[in-house]
Formats: structure tokens, C-alpha cells, sequence
């Protein structure tokens, strides 16, 4: 190393040993990450404290990141607007005769609500409100009701739009156009295999069920949410025939979800959109904020190239393709228990790229298998946003809720491996259907 | 306690629930107003209804930074920033200590933004943006002001804790 005080296995230890501690002392995240770079910008001459000023500046000063208030936004105006209560009416329609009725709704509407909010945290919490106490009054245990609740909720950055894909198109400029195609395939097979898992617990607990609905019923709640089932088409054509970019597109969401809201469906007062809109800025500030010292600490670890000190030893194991896949997948598994997705994208996607492109992963693929990984880091314990949600509006400890959300995630897990070895499960859609952007 | 202090008390916390809502409606204002620029975006791209702006993505980041740090102000208020809770079950004593504890945290950030980021700001006193040609300085003044803010509100709440500790009861 030359001209750096610290060298990079001190810079290292410093930083990563100060957040963890941190961390364990009950810090909030987003502020362990600020603490942790403060005495490396102090010991180094070169730096100081106006450092963190200014690269949280950079990292707020993002186009692509105000895609995540919008989605956020989306999100609160169709709970608000009604748009929520119609889709939940067709997924009854759809599911609610299968065992275990009320919970594999829960699954569909997530499903549904992945294709038009971007955000998994808005997800969980309005689910949670709508499905926690039903759940609890038609006898399902809690700790499965939440860990459901929660588990489904990953499905909204998955399946497209997605704040993730947004962000790590930014980050790591893959076309994310191509993200939106490829997330749909592993999206709709994880929905199944929460479908799967649901139908098993509910034969075996004896969980109820709704008696199966008629063609017309069904027929009826599909033409009352078909204007709410069109935002994803709207959203995805619109980003890949290139009519707008990925935070027009957000922009747009909301614009479509608040017409349904205001103008279509007319439910929403002018209380609700205040409510709307300052939940939204509340929860984007918290989210953000976190990425603006993520981006700092992330700015630090690639100051000293630690990413370069860690990949070269990593290199020298000589993983082929798969094996590679599946160290990317269990890097963001173990940093998505820690840290929030967007700033583990900032911190690891920069560092793992390399290494995918050493063995030759298109980077779609790489992206996929990242941001599904990710999407589980939101409920896995100690930092699961989604299980963190769920549990306070079920009024529950994240642990009791752990056992079940682990079982729920085995059959994804399987999902994840079956993404890892065999890219077509992600890359299919994108080729067939605008191959120029896969390079 | 004299009932003086306890009167200059509830007027110091009617101030911050009085702050504190003011910045909720700033938030909910600048959300509704970010999504202004951004549709006139397209809305030019795909009409000649308007002229396209170029400051309109500008103007877009900048009120976004300050969404984020409003955001991120009201965020310590409610002790909302998420943390991660490795600690088993504790007596509402400890949990008062180990909420300390992250707190100290937070009031190290707060005196920091206080510091470097007037520091950021000072820099910023003769310079303009590209585009709009805003004076920054109006930008990064948001850091100081986000560092006093959470100095103010982590007051109230390390009292409270300090309360539940030493076993006083909490004043509401």
C-alpha cells in the first residue's frame, strides 16, 4: 500500500470490527455505518469527517435512487385507494378453496402486489394489518401467519418492478429492462413453492378453507382489479420499448395508482393521501438515510482496496461456474442477515462483479442470483426488515417466529439453487424477448 | 423536581412535538412535489404541450436529499432507524440501558453532521449548481440541520430512558 496510513487488513478489521460491535450495542444500522468509518477518517490524513458529508451527499444526489419513494408511494396509494381490497377479492377468487385458504391468498396477493409495488417493507406491512389478525381469528397459529406474511412479501422485489433491480442496474449498469424479464420466471416459482409449503402446513394443521368460488364470482373480481392488473404491463413495456427510464417508469406507478385511487375507484380522501404520503416519506427517509452511509463505509473498503485483497485470496480457490454461484449466493445470504439490500448492493455488488465475470455469468444472471438472495436477507435473522414488520404489528419476538420462516425458506432455497445452476430459469425471457440487452 | 422545571419541561416537549409535526408536513409536502418534475419529464418527452425542461431532474435529486434527511430527522424521533437485536429478553430497565446505549451512538452522528456538516456547508457558500443554478449551500445545509435536529430530539428521550432507569416513572 502506498500513501495510506492503515493498510488494508487494519482499515479492515477497523471497520468491520467497530460496526459489528456497534451493532451488538443496539446502534441503528444506518448510524453503526457512519460510526464505524469515523475513526478511519481520522486516523487518515488525507480524509476527515466532511469525507462522510460529502459521499452521503453523492450517494442521496442519485436519479436512480428516487425510484425508491415512488415505488414506496405506489405502494401506500393502492392500499389506501382500494386498489389492495380488489386484488384481494380476486385472489379469493382464485385460491381461497385450496387448504389453507386465507394463507395461500396471502401468497397471491403478495404475488399480485409484487407486479405493480417495487418494495417488499411495504409489502409486509400492509399485508401484515390486512392478513396477521384474520389469520389469528380462523385459528392459524402466529408464528406461522407472520413468517407467511413475511416470507411472501420478498416475492415485491423479485418479481418486477423492483427497487432492487433499479438499484443494482444503477450501480453495477446492467440493463434493467433485462432485470424486470428475468425476474418474473424465478418470481412465479417461488410463489408456487410458498403455495406448496402453505398446502403442506395447512393438510397437516387442519387449516381452514373457503368454499370455491363460481365462474362468476370469478369472472367479476377479475374485471374489477383488470385496470390494477395492468400497472405491470404499463410499468415493464414502458422500460423496455424505452418509453421512459426505470424512475419514470416508478413515477408513473404512482401517477396510474393514483388515478386508480383518486378518479376510477374513488376511495381515497384527502386524509388517506396524507397519511399515504408521509408514511412514504418516513419509511424512504429511514431506508435512505442507511444508504448514505452505506455508500461511505462502501467508499472506504474500496479507498484502501480491500475488495481487491479479499477477491484475490477468494480467486485463488479456483471455483468453477456453479461453485461460483452458489459463493455469490451465500455472500449476500450471510450479509443479508446484517445489513438492509440496497447498501449490501453498494458495499458487495462492486466487489462480487469480478468474480462473476471471471467464470463467465452473464451479468443478468449475476444480478438475479444476488438480488434473490438478497430478498431473503429481509427474513433472516438478526436483520430481517420483512420479519421485523410482521412481528411488531403481530405483536410478536422475531424469535418465536423464527422456526417457521427458516422451513418456509428451504423450498425457496430450492428455487435459489435451481436459479444458480441453470441461468436459463432467469436468462429465457430476457432473450426472447429483447435479446439486446444481454450482451 | 420544582414545578418550575417541570413547567419548562412540557413547554421544551410542546416545542418538539410541534417541530416534530412541522417536519412531518414538510415531508409530506416535498414527497408530493418530487413527483411533479419527474412526470414533466415525460410528459415533454411525449408532447408539445410544455417545452422540456433540463433543471427538472436537478431540482427532482435535490428536493430528494432533503426528503431523505427529513425523513431520516422524524426517523430518531420515533426511534424508527432500524436496529438488530441480538440481545435475549431484557427487564424494562435494561432495555431502557441498552436503548442508551444505541442512543450514544446516534448523538456521536448528531454532533458529527453538526460539525463537518457546516463545515460541507461553508464550502459550499459560493458555488451553484449545474443546471438550476441554485445556490448549494441551500442543499447542504440540510446535514447541520439534520445533526441539531436529532440533538433536540435525542434530549427528551435519553431524559425518559434515564427515568425508566433509576426507577423515577416517565413524565408523558
Amino acid at each position: 500500500m502506498t500513501g495510506t496510513v492503515l493498510s488494508s487488513g487494519q482499515a479492515a478489521m477497523v471497520l468491520f470490527g467497530s460496526f459489528f460491535t456497534l451493532l451488538f450495542l443496539r446502534v441503528p444500522v444506518a448510524f453503526a455505518l457512519g460510526l464505524a468509518s469515523l475513526p478511519v477518517l481520522i486516523i487518515e490524513p488525507r480524509l476527515d469527517s466532511v469525507t462522510m458529508m460529502s459521499e452521503t451527499f453523492n450517494a442521496f444526489n442519485s436519479f436512480i435512487l428516487l425510484a425508491v419513494p415512488f415505488f414506496l408511494l405506489t405502494a401506500n396509494l393502492m392500499n389506501v385507494g382500494g386498489v389492495t381490497d380488489r386484488l384481494m377479492s380476486l385472489s379469493r377468487a382464485l385460491v381461497g378453496h385450496f387448504p389453507g385458504g386465507l394463507a395461500q391468498i396471502n401468497v397471491v396477493l403478495s404475488f399480485f402486489f409484487a407486479g405493480i409495488s417495487g418494495s417488499s417493507t411495504a409489502d409486509a406491512a400492509s399485508q401484515s394489518k390486512i392478513f396477521i389478525e384474520a389469520q389469528r381469528k380462523e385459528g392459524y397459529d402466529d408464528s406461522f401467519s407472520v413468517a407467511i406474511t413475511a416470507v411472501s412479501a420478498v416475492l415485491a422485489v423479485i418479481i418486477p418492478p423492483s427497487i432492487l433491480m433499479v438499484v443494482w442496474g444503477g450501480i453495477l449498469t446492467t440493463s434493467i429492462g433485462a432485470l424486470f424479464l428475468a425476474g418474473i420466471i424465478p418470481g412465479a416459482l417461488i410463489a408456487f413453492a410458498q403455495m406448496a409449503t402453505v398446502h403442506a402446513y395447512a393438510v397437516k394443521r387442519g387449516y381452514p378453507t373457503y368454499p370455491r368460488s363460481n365462474w362468476a364470482q370469478l369472472g367479476s373480481a377479475f374485471s374489477k382489479s383488470i385496470l390494477a392488473l395492468m400497472t405491470p404491463g404499463i410499468i415493464i413495456g414502458g422500460k423496455i420499448f424505452g418509453w421512459f427510464t426505470a424512475t419514470e417508469s416508478a413515477a408513473i406507478a404512482v401517477l396510474y395508482a393514483g388515478a386508480l385511487s383518486l378518479i376510477v375507484y374513488r376511495e381515497m380522501d384527502m386524509k388517506g393521501l396524507y397519511a399515504a404520503l408521509l408514511d412514504t416519506g418516513k419509511l424512504a427517509g429511514i431506508t435512505l438515510f442507511c444508504v448514505g452511509t452505506a455508500s461511505c463505509f462502501g467508499w472506504l473498503l474500496a479507498y484502501y482496496k480491500i475488495p481487491e485483497v479479499i477477491l484475490s485470496g477468494v480467486s485463488s480457490w479456483g471455483m468453477g461456474f456453479i461453485a461460483t454461484g452458489f459463493f455469490i449466493a451465500g455472500v449476500f445470504l450471510m450479509v443479508g442477515c446484517f445489513l438492509d439490500a440496497i447498501p449490501a448492493i453498494i458495499i458487495c455488488g462492486p466487489i462480487l462483479a469480478p468474480l462473476a465475470k471471471g467464470v463467465g455469468m452473464d451479468p443478468v444472471h449475476f444480478a438475479m442470483v444476488g438480488i434473490i438472495s438478497l430478498a431473503f436477507g429481509l427474513v433472516t435473522p438478526p436483520y430481517g426488515l420483512c420479519l421485523m414488520i410482521a412481528c411488531s404489528v403481530a405483536g410478536m419476538r422475531l424469535r418465536d417466529a423464527i422456526k417457521d420462516t427458516m422451513i418456509m425458506l428451504v423450498p425457496m432455497l430450492v428455487v435459489l439453487a435451481l436459479v444458480i445452476m441453470w441461468p436459463q430459469v432467469s436468462l429465457f425471457l430476457p432473450s426472447f424477448i429483447s435479446p439486446e440487452f444481454l450482451k | 423536581m420544582s414545578s418550575a422545571s417541570a413547567g419548562q419541561q412540557t413547554a421544551w416537549r410542546r416545542f418538539t412535538a410541534a417541530y416534530a409535526r412541522l417536519l412531518s408536513h414538510l415531508v409530506v409536502g416535498s414527497v408530493a412535489i418530487l413527483v411533479i418534475p419527474v412526470s414533466l419529464q415525460i410528459f415533454s418527452r411525449f408532447t408539445n404541450l410544455i417545452p422540456s425542461y433540463i433543471w427538472t431532474e436537478e431540482m427532482a435529486r435535490f428536493l430528494f436529499i432533503w426528503t431523505i434527511m427529513i425523513g431520516a430527522m422524524i426517523g430518531v424521533r420515533e426511534s424508527a432507524h432500524f436496529d438488530v437485536d441480538l440481545l435475549p429478553q431484557l427487564s424494562k430497565r435494561n432495555e431502557a440501558i441498552a436503548r442508551c446505549c444505541g442512543r450514544v451512538g446516534v448523538l456521536i452522528i448528531a454532533f458529527v453532521f453538526v460539525w463537518a456538516g457546516w463545515k460541507f456547508t461553508r464550502f459550499a457558500f459560493n458555488r451553484i449548481s449545474e443546471l438550476a443554478e441554485l445556490p448549494l449551500w441551500l442543499i447542504h445545509m440540510a446535514w447541520p440541520i439534520t445533526g441539531l435536529t436529532w440533538l433536540t430530539f435525542l434530549g427528551e428521550q435519553f431524559v425518559d430512558d434515564y427515568r425508566i432507569i433509576t426507577g423515577k416513572g416517565v413524565q408523558s
